[in-house]
C-alpha cells in the first residue's frame, strides 16, 4: 500500500514535470494593442499575435472578457475584432490541443476603448 | 512518444470504429431488407456494441483532458450543441438496440425495419454532429 502511494506519487509528479516541460515550449505574443492601450470603438481593430504551439498545442482560442469569440488556426498573423462598447476589456489568447482543451498558455492585455 | 497524443489517438481508434459499428449495422439490414432478418439480432449486438464504444471512448475524450490540464475541452455554441445532440444519439441508440435485443424479435417485420430506420438516422446525426463538434469550439 505505501509502495503503491510512493508510486503514484512519483507518477503524478513525473506528469506534473513532464506537463511543465512541454508547456514551457509554447508561447503566446500579442503584439497590438499593447497592454493599457487605447481603442477607439469606431476604428476596426486588429489583434496581431504570434503563437509557439509547443508539442501539446495545436491552434489557439480568443477571448474577450472571458467569453470565446474566435478559433484561430493561423498561429502568427492578425485578427479583425469585433466592434468593442466603451469601457475596458480584457482580450485573451489560449493555446489549446487538438480536442479544444486550453493547455495552460496564454497571454491577456487589457485595453481601453472610448 | 507523447502519451497524451498516444491516449487521444487510442481513445480515437475505439471512437472510430464505434462510429463503423453504428452506421454500418444499420446500412447493412436496411440494405439487405429481408435477406439480412435471420441477421438481425447480431446486427443489433453490433448496434449496442457501437453506441456503448462511442459513448465511453467519448467520456475518455475529457477524461484525458481532465488527467493532463485539470479541466474539460473549452467549448461553446455550436460544439456545445453538437455534443449534446451526439450524447441525445448515443443515448437513444443505445437504449433502442438494447430494447430491440430484448424484445425485436417479437414485433413484424415492418416494426423492425422502422426500428432500423431510426437507428439509422441517429447515426448519421451523431456522425453529422461529430464533425460540427470537431472543428467548431
Amino acid at each position: 500500500m505505501r509502495h503503491l502511494s510512493i508510486g503514484s506519487l512519483l507518477g503524478v509528479a513525473l506528469l506534473a514535470g513532464a506537463q511543465i516541460s512541454l508547456a514551457q515550449n509554447a508561447s503566446v505574443t500579442i503584439s497590438s494593442p499593447m497592454e493599457g492601450a487605447t481603442l477607439s470603438a469606431m476604428a476596426q481593430n486588429k489583434l496581431v499575435y504570434e503563437v509557439v504551439p509547443g508539442p501539446r498545442g495545436d491552434h489557439v482560442h480568443l477571448y474577450v472578457d472571458d467569453k470565446e469569440v474566435a478559433v484561430v488556426r493561423q498561429l502568427k498573423g492578425s485578427h479583425a475584432l469585433a466592434t468593442l462598447s466603451p469601457g475596458p476589456h480584457s482580450i485573451c489568447i489560449k493555446v489549446v490541443d487538438k480536442g479544444h482543451t486550453p493547455i495552460g498558455v496564454e497571454q491577456c492585455v487589457k485595453v481601453s476603448v472610448n | 512518444m507523447d502519451l497524451q497524443n498516444l491516449a487521444y489517438a487510442a481513445i480515437q481508434v475505439v471512437h472510430n470504429f464505434g462510429a463503423v459499428a453504428v452506421v454500418g449495422s444499420a446500412a447493412f439490414a436496411l440494405w439487405a431488407g429481408q435477406g439480412a432478418a435471420g441477421l438481425r439480432r447480431t446486427l443489433a449486438w453490433v448496434m449496442l456494441v457501437g453506441w456503448g464504444a462511442q459513448a465511453a471512448s467519448g467520456g475518455a475524450f475529457g477524461g484525458v483532458s481532465w488527467l493532463y490540464y485539470g479541466r474539460f475541452p473549452d467549448i461553446h455554441g455550436i460544439a456545445v450543441a453538437a455534443l449534446l445532440l451526439k450524447m441525445a444519439c448515443a443515448a437513444t441508440g443505445f437504449m433502442l438496440a438494447a430494447v430491440y435485443l430484448y424484445r425485436g424479435t417479437g414485433w413484424s417485420d415492418r416494426a423492425q425495419l422502422r426500428a432500423w430506420h431510426a437507428l439509422a438516422t441517429l447515426a448519421v446525426v451523431a456522425l453529422t454532429a461529430a464533425a460540427f463538434l470537431r472543428w467548431f469550439s
